[in-house]
């Protein structure tokens, strides 16, 4: 097992320098935007990129990006959106807004998701099922956006439930920042819910008519016994790494619906610092939500072997 | 001249600006009783006694607004774009301001009403300037053109209550520590370029700045020429290029500028490899286009100069003309003369350089790399404010909240900082709001929901709500200087490239025909403005001139152009209007449709011979109807709802307009691929990849003589390739005489510079060398040239449209291009903070949202 998970951990680092490399180069092949003419921040620039090896080969420019993270964790200045800041600095500031937010979003989605899946399993072939299975598609057919939208028009504009708009400030687990937050939540949460009930209904179903619960069920248990004893044991092996890949997923950020509930995350600073030309930002949320990617699925698949003792990739025999 | 333009926008963004900064308080704050409802105080302006209405001072006004991004940085030496210099100019202030004209600052023209102009009155300066270019001259000959006595040298008398809301007393030395300080090199503050360059510069300013440094000086900077510097013994090797501004190179170790010398090549990365002028040196832009015998010498004195080489080590005192004569009397040596208009424009630029010394060296911070950096006005601990405002919370990307400066002078002052209410006849202060809180939208819909449930003051309607909302009587149009044109491309060379390109199938294909004459001209006159503005952007009027209706000729009297004899008679005149038939110049204007579908017919046939006989077209069958179709493409930047709208209208309108002639379902608009939102659209037009889009300039509100360049200059013209403005000859009858120069000509003479006529005579038609009717006779006389072109067909006059909150009203309604409606400074209340609530709970309950 620790082979095993030293091997992904190499591969995943192989992958995310394949992928920044990529990016990294495809990032320098573009124009630097342009400065007006007499443009006095142009000396400046000029010695910044200098250092950051601007006009030397793309192969030693990498090296220089590269020692400039492992040595000084020197990610470069931000030249458009805020000028001569650290990028990551400026990234870290963003972070907690994203984590709050999605943080929240799980907490609930999670058990809600997977209750209603149980509920839709164990319900099977009756109104009930066919009410959340159905509920279940449209949910998941229907971008976050458009929740975020509605959820906005009715919670917040016609029913004033709740404030348009995340509140500003860091007090991130006050009452009010809480309420403020709702509307993302739920925008957020609608398709997490969905995700985790068609899994856990999917797997459930299947354990549910598998040989050993009849056998459970002949050894005189009870079907809640069976259910909860082996049923849901043995689809948990699925759901759970979903689980922590959510989990990991939270300081991701959503991308649109930070724009939409003014959520000054990193979210919201990625599509900035596309639209602004900010290639250094661009660049370091670029690693990040790769980073993110690889890292959600390294802890999915090396959970299976944490969650269900029979299986261990990659293990000698 | 694109740096020409910028820094003309900026002046219009800064006359914006200061206007929101005009004047002073809004209420009075010299009593401390805490006395709540309406009272009346007094205060002296000359020996009248004037009664102020004071606001209640219990109450809170919060002023809510929005954007789509706030700016990391105020700095006033630093900032560089519009979100910045707003969030600056709540805590800031000037030395000067403008206030509308009412019967406590009446204008000079009595036949003004109020509120339809402004006035420039003193702010933070206790006084009008006093000349002292004399006095100067001869402390620091080097500082004043000798013989000069008048007009370069003033001092500002200021105020003794100025204090940042730190506490720091201002004084006129604090303004030297905050020129010494944006004139630090080492911080290459954006900034700097307004003190140090320039015509109206700070003299010296230029030698502080650039001490122990080279720096590429173009002719023209120097107001100098090729000729001049060769006749003055200066070398032709001597001689440097600005290849960045010119060619877009820079050489290996990144410099714009290169000796006429250097044959070192340069990839040039705008030419594929392998092309033409893949690789060019320095030399060789010199000798093929600058030099005595290039091809573009009319560039020279733009893009060809000397490398300047600065002393080190100079001090500040004996360098800058800018220092403190006493503790509360502030000189400034600019290194032009100037008065008036320009003189206050001057010191209000200047006065905004005032920083908190003590705190922006605070902020100044070495980086890694060796540059300096400053945090200064980035945060609320680094953000003093001398201004009406200081700032109270502040975060990245989310919120900027102001609350009332109690430590400003203005609150205090019954002189400038009142104003007489048109409405109801009482005296008020300035800034009634007590709050402004901005927060960050990335989402129009959200905006809109926020604005209903009386979350926000303002909403930029879009096209949408336009139809629902533009009857409002809370809805406020706003008309913009600018008209956009639809710019149809003549560039002979392209269109044929284009036509000989395979897939171009010439049988059923053509795309030459819109090179005739008459199919420009049908072209002009197929389409009715009007119902283009309602139908695809209501928040426009139509367009008829080269000049928008707000632009200002005159910014001592704030007069619009469009609003005088002669621009009216140059639109009489190119329209073709009859103006015996109407009782006045204006009811002949009001005429003026642009929109004349039968003369559309009758050119569209003519068009159709002049392209049979050009070999444009064919007609094989000998029908009268023309055997190909034509596509005019227009130049799409990026796609949206708007932009496919507004092609469509014109497709539609242009099939109409060629019904029953031989062109009939011949022609129609198409759209190319997004081309970019930058100068690609305009390249593609340019170069005749593309036929037609909408564009206009920005920019130059008060400065429509500076705006004729950008038609008449070949790097900034769109029409460069295919007309010539040095080649197109205008004759005018100034004072009874006539003179015949090139467009461009006009254009340069008008702009202050010398040029030749015809007759041989040199003439110059500058602000300081000839008067306003004159210069207005030559403007609407190259307006009349350029719409004969048929290159800028004249059709809409930008805008906005917004509605306004119920808790706010204008003080007036009318709109001003530099007052706009007086901003935050007459922003008027109908309801506190509490009231509102209170409005805004009554009406969702029985309405769902507040009724607009």
């Amino acid at each position: 097992m620790l082979k095993y998970t030293l091997q992904r951990i190499f591969y995943m680092f192989f992958v995310f320098m394949i992928i920044t490399f990529m990016s990294f180069i495809l990032i320098r092949m573009l124009p630097l935007p342009a400065l007006a003419p007499n443009d006095p921040h142009k000396e400046i620039l000029e010695i910044r990129r200098e250092a950051l090896g601007y006009n030397k080969p793309y192969l030693e420019q990498f090296w220089i990006f590269l020692r400039g993270i492992v040595t000084k964790w020197d990610w470069g200045t931000s030249e458009k959106l805020y000028i001569g800041r650290d990028v990551w600095q400026v990234f870290v500031e963003k972070l907690p807004a994203s984590m709050i937010v999605n943080f929240y979003s799980i907490l609930w989605t999670i058990p809600v998701g997977i209750a209603l899946g149980i509920v839709a399993a164990l319900k099977k072939n009756t109104w009930v099922d066919y009410t959340i299975s159905t509920l279940t598609m449209v949910v998941i057919s229907v971008p976050s956006f458009v929740y975020a939208f509605l959820i906005q028009y009715l919670l917040c504009f016609k029913w004033r439930l709740f404030p348009f708009v995340m509140k500003a400030g860091t007090d991130y687990f006050s009452w009010d920042m809480f309420v403020s937050i709702v509307p993302p939540i739920l925008a957020l949460s609608f398709g997490v819910i969905a995700g985790f009930c068609r899994t856990t209904r999917a797997e459930l179903t299947e354990v549910l008519t598998s040989e050993f619960m009849l056998l459970a069920r002949t050894k005189g248990l009870t079907k809640t016994q069976a259910t909860v004893r082996h049923a849901l044991r043995n689809c948990f092996v699925v759901v759970v790494p979903a689980i922590f890949g959510e989990f990991i997923g939270i300081i991701g950020g959503s991308l649109i619906i930070e724009r939409i509930f003014s959520i000054p995350g990193v979210g919201n600073l990625t599509i900035n610092a596309i639209n602004g030309l900010d290639y250094n930002i661009f660049m370091l949320s670029t690693c990040f939500y790769t980073a993110i990617g690889l890292a959600a699925g390294l802890v999915v698949d090396i959970s299976y072997g944490f969650i269900d003792p029979r299986i261990r990739m990659g293990s000698k025999k | 001249m694109s740096n020409m333009k910028k820094i003309l926008s900026f002046i219009l963004a800064l006359m914006m600006l200061v206007s929101m900064l005009a004047a002073c308080a809004p209420k009075d704050d010299t009593g401390d009783d805490g006395t709540s409802g309406p009272a009346e105080s007094s205060g002296e302006q000359g020996k009248e006694e004037i009664k102020i209405t004071e606001f209640d001072k219990d109450k809170k006004y919060t002023y809510n607004s929005w954007q789509t991004g706030l700016s990391a940085n105020w700095n006033p030496h630093d900032y560089e774009d519009a979100n910045s210099s707003d969030q600056m100019s709540y805590l800031i202030d000037s030395f000067y301001t403008f206030a509308f004209n009412d019967e406590l600052h009446p204008m000079e023209d009595t036949s003004r009403t109020p509120f339809d102009g402004y006035v420039i009155i003193p702010s933070m300066a206790a006084g009008m300037p006093v000349d002292v270019t004399e006095e100067v001259a001869k402390e620091h000959p080097d500082w004043v053109p000798e013989g000069a006595t008048s007009g370069y040298a003033y001092a500002i008398p200021m105020r003794e209550d100025l204090y940042f809301d730190t506490g720091y007393h201002i004084t006129a030395n604090t303004y030297v520590e905050g020129m010494k300080r944006i004139l630090d090199y080492k911080f290459q503050n954006y900034r700097s370029t307004d003190v140090y360059s320039g015509t109206y510069g700070i003299a010296g300013a230029e030698d502080y700045f650039f001490q122990g440094h080279e720096n590429f000086k173009s002719f023209s900077d120097m107001g100098s020429s090729y000729d001049d510097y060769i006749a003055n013994g200066g070398k032709e090797e001597d001689i440097y290029i600005d290849i960045g501004g010119f060619w877009g190179i820079e050489t290996a170790d990144g410099k714009t500028y290169a000796s006429v010398t250097d044959d070192t090549m340069i990839r040039d990365p705008a030419v594929p490899e392998g092309a033409d002028e893949d690789y060019v040196s320095a030399k060789y832009l010199w000798d093929n286009y600058l030099g005595p015998n290039g091809v573009l010498t009319s560039y020279t004195p733009g893009y060809a100069g000397i490398l300047k080489s600065y002393p080190a080590n100079v001090a500040f005192e004996d360098t800058v003309g800018f220092y403190a004569k006493d503790e509360y009397t502030l000189v400034e040596v600019f290194k032009a003369s100037c008065s008036g208009f320009t003189l206050f424009y001057n010191a209000i630029q200047d006065s905004l350089i005032l920083v908190d010394p003590d705190i922006y060296d605070k902020c100044a911070t070495q980086q890694a790399d060796g540059t300096w950096a400053s945090t200064y006005m980035t945060s609320v601990e680094t953000s003093p404010s001398y201004g009406p405002y200081s700032l109270t919370d502040y975060q990245t990307d989310k919120v900027a909240h102001y609350s009332r400066n109690d430590k400003w002078y203005g609150y205090k002052d019954d002189v400038n900082n009142i104003y007489k209410d048109p409405t109801d006849g009482n005296v008020y202060r300035l800034y009634q709001t007590t709050d402004i809180d901005i927060q960050v939208l990335d989402s129009a819909a959200t905006a809109k929901n926020m604005f209903l449930a009386g979350e926000l003051a303002t909403y930029g309607l879009q096209a949408d709500d336009v139809d629902e909302y533009r009857n409002s009587e809370y809805c406020f149009n706003s008309p913009g200087p600018n008209v956009f044109f639809t710019l149809l491309t003549g560039n002979k060379d392209g269109l044929d490239a284009r036509e000989a390109a395979d897939g171009f199938d010439t049988s059923k294909e053509d795309i030459q025909t819109i090179l005739c004459p008459s199919f420009r001209k049908a072209f002009a006159v197929s389409f009715d403005r009007q119902a283009f503005c309602d139908e695809t952007s209501p928040q426009n009027i139509p367009g008829y001139g080269i000049f928008g209706t707000t632009i200002i000729y005159d910014p001592d009297t704030a007069a619009y152009y469009r609003d005088t004899d002669v621009a009216k008679k140059a639109l009489c005149d190119f329209y073709s209007v009859d103006t015996s038939k109407y009782s006045n110049l204006d009811d002949a204007v009001d005429s003026i449709t642009g929109f004349d579908p039968e003369a559309a017919k009758e050119l569209y046939t003519a068009a159709f011979q002049e392209s049979l006989d050009a070999g444009y077209i064919t007609d094989e069958d000998n029908d009268g109807k023309c055997d190909q179709t034509i596509t005019i493409m227009y130049a799409l930047s990026a796609e949206s709802d708007s932009m496919t709208r507004r092609i469509d209208w014109l497709d539609k309108a242009i099939v109409e307009a060629t019904k029953g002639t031989p062109f009939e379902n011949k022609v129609h608009v198409g759209k190319t691929a997004p081309l970019g939102s930058g100068s690609e659209f305009a390249d593609a037009l340019k170069a005749g990849s593309a036929d037609v889009c909408l564009a206009g300039w920005d920019g130059s509100a008060m400065d429509p003589y500076n705006l004729l360049t950008a038609y008449t200059h070949e790097d900034q013209a769109y029409a460069a390739e295919w007309y010539y403005p040095k080649q197109d000859m205008l004759t005018l009858t100034l004072d009874g005489k006539e003179i015949t120069m090139s467009v461009y000509d006009w254009a340069e003479a008008v702009t202050g510079n010398n040029t030749k006529a015809q007759d041989g005579k040199t003439y110059n038609f500058g602000t300081n060398d000839a008067d306003q009717e004159t210069r207005m006779q030559i403007l609407a006389g190259v307006e009349g040239k350029l719409l004969e072109t048929y290159t800028y067909i004249p059709f809409i006059n930008n805008g906005s449209l917004a509605l306004l909150s119920q808790k706010v009203y204008y003080v007036t309604d009318e709109y001003n291009a530099v007052m706009a409606r007086g901003g935050i400074a007459y922003l008027k209340y109908n309801y506190d903070d509490d009231a509102w609530k209170t409005f805004c709970d009554e009406q969702i309950a029985e309405h769902g949202m507040i009724q607009y």
